[in-house]
């Protein structure tokens, strides 16, 4: 933001910025083959959903399009509101079947009908879940605004309410470590904002 | 990606006339300082100590004013652990607002307000009372910390600040003025020149500061009435601020005036005024009133809606 804006106090909110989400499509398959980290066959798009009737019937169209697109594949879709008036559009693929290339490609063609219809920068996040040999849920979550990854992994025990728990930041630092060079990492740490009660 | 990002109804329309009058302002409030600089070159040497003492208060300003606040007023840092909605709430705003995250701190007392605080958006820090976060409901809370955001991303600490400096200069002569006198213009035996040095520059200071005064009030409403806006754009909710002023300022009219007297230094960062209603005069006002920002977003809600 320049000086004017400063001084004049003009702030507008970001659009997306360049799509690097499909950087997850070759960077689980190091997870998996290296680090026994395997794709729970579940991702979602979280963004903020605005109370007006053109909105409404622009997601209604994309959970058409989503629906049969995902038809061969057979992803599900499902919409859910936090309680932090935040809209989750959550895709399912069926069991023995987890795709991360489908889920990429449904979030992707939820995010880009959102951008064509002009809502851009309501889009907050997209998250895809893992989970590691002990069966703990492993995140990672793609912020369209930065176009950075980074990783989430909740503590076992906490992290099913969207009240907060304790993160295990040990394990997301060895996360980056792990696939930094295929995943575009967030590089400031304090942005590694997490996102409690993730409903998959 | 910027151009398809904001094109057709969604995003909100540019609001140039608010941009115009804050131009305004700010420019009338650098006319009126240069006059002042101007008389305390002509007077000379003491007119620049003045200007020193008065640019090392700044920078205690600057750089101590968060702190100490925090300490006077019994604010506190919370963690995620103690206060996770408030956290969700402030992290969410940040993606979505494109900065780090600042300190989120709360103050036990049961007058509902919010503030922002710090010099720049690494050492912000944005406060919650108790008596706010019991009272709204998420959504509204949301905007409410959205606004608060708003003056970290627009630097309104900094930017007032700055733009109080000369100001606080012109107070300073004013106040002082006769005790610096004698250093006025030469310093030994006082003629009638040094006198008269003495009465011109103190009258122009205080005309000085009466008059930047009022545009430094103008400036603080103008940047909430930008701060409302940019809870508005931020959140794409603009009926749920509107919805949290009306609740927040029906209570601030009951609270007894003693308990608010402790807090009316804080009174320019607060999103209310944390003053007892006295709308008698609008022009010494630092925030505008309710009417009108209830009516501003309630325009932009039209501009979502599609129906403005």
């Amino acid at each position: 933001m320049g000086l004017l804006d400063a001084l004049t106090g003009r702030h507008q909110v970001k659009g997306p910025a360049p799509d690097r989400l499909f950087a997850i499509t070759t960077a689980y398959i190091t997870l998996q083959s290296e680090h026994g980290i395997e794709p729970a066959g579940s991702a979602a798009i979280v963004f903020q959903a605005l109370a007006t009737s053109d909105f409404e019937s622009t997601i209604k169209d994309m959970e058409e399009v989503v629906k049969a697109t995902g038809g061969e594949s057979g992803t599900q879709v499902a919409t859910q509101d936090d309680s932090y008036g935040y809209r989750w559009m959550v895709l399912r693929n069926p069991a023995g079947a987890p795709s991360v290339e489908d889920l990429a490609v449904g979030i992707n063609a939820v995010s880009s009908s959102i951008e064509t219809a002009g809502y851009g920068e309501r889009l907050l996040c997209a998250v895809f879940a893992f989970s590691d040999a002990q069966r703990h849920p492993i995140y990672c979550i793609y912020n369209y605004k930065r176009g950075f990854w980074y990783p989430f992994v909740p503590a076992p025990g906490s992290g099913g309410s969207s009240d907060g728990g304790e993160r295990s930041t040990e394990r997301e630092l060895q996360l980056k470590a792990q696939i930094g060079n295929e995943l575009p990492m967030e590089p400031e740490l304090e942005r590694w904002f997490p996102l409690w009660g993730i409903p998959i | 990606m910027a151009a398809t990002a904001h094109k057709g109804h969604a995003a909100f329309g540019k609001d140039t006339g608010l941009q115009a009058r804050m131009f305004l302002t700010l420019f009338l409030l650098v006319v009126i300082y240069a006059v002042l600089v101007g008389v305390l070159f002509a007077v000379g040497a003491s007119g620049l100590t003045i200007l020193v003492v008065a640019l090392a208060l700044m920078a205690m300003q600057v750089f101590a004013s968060d702190k100490i606040a925090m300490g006077t007023m019994g604010v506190k840092e919370v963690s995620p652990a103690e206060e996770p909605e408030l956290h969700g709430i402030v992290e969410r705003l940040c993606v979505q607002a494109d900065i780090p995250k600042p300190r989120v701190c709360v103050m036990e007392h049961q007058m509902p307000n919010a503030f922002a605080m710090g010099r720049s958006r690494k050492s912000a820090t944005v406060c919650a009372t108790r008596g706010i976060l019991e009272m709204l409901s998420p959504a509204e809370l949301e905007g409410v910390m959205a606004h608060e955001l708003t003056h970290v991303v627009n630097r309104d600490v900094m930017v007032m600040t700055l733009a109080s400096f000369f100001a606080m200069v012109a107070s300073l002569i004013v106040q002082f003025g006769f005790f610096f006198g004698g250093g006025f213009g030469g310093g030994y035996g006082r003629s009638r020149e040094a006198e008269e040095a003495v009465f011109v520059s103190i009258a122009v200071a205080a005309a000085v500061y009466a008059i930047s005064f009022l545009l430094l009030r103008a400036l603080s409403r103008y940047r909430e009435f930008a701060a409302d806006r940019g809870s508005a754009v931020l959140t794409g909710r603009p009926s749920a601020l509107a919805s949290a002023l009306l609740k927040l300022s029906g209570t601030m009219e009951r609270i007894p005036s003693r308990d608010l007297r402790t807090v009316e230094g804080m009174s320019a960062f607060f999103i209310v005024p944390a003053r007892a209603k006295s709308s008698l005069m609008n022009l010494f006002a630092d925030h505008p009133p309710l009417e009108q920002r209830l009516a501003a977003l309630q325009r932009l809600e039209a501009q979502l809606q599609g129906t403005a």
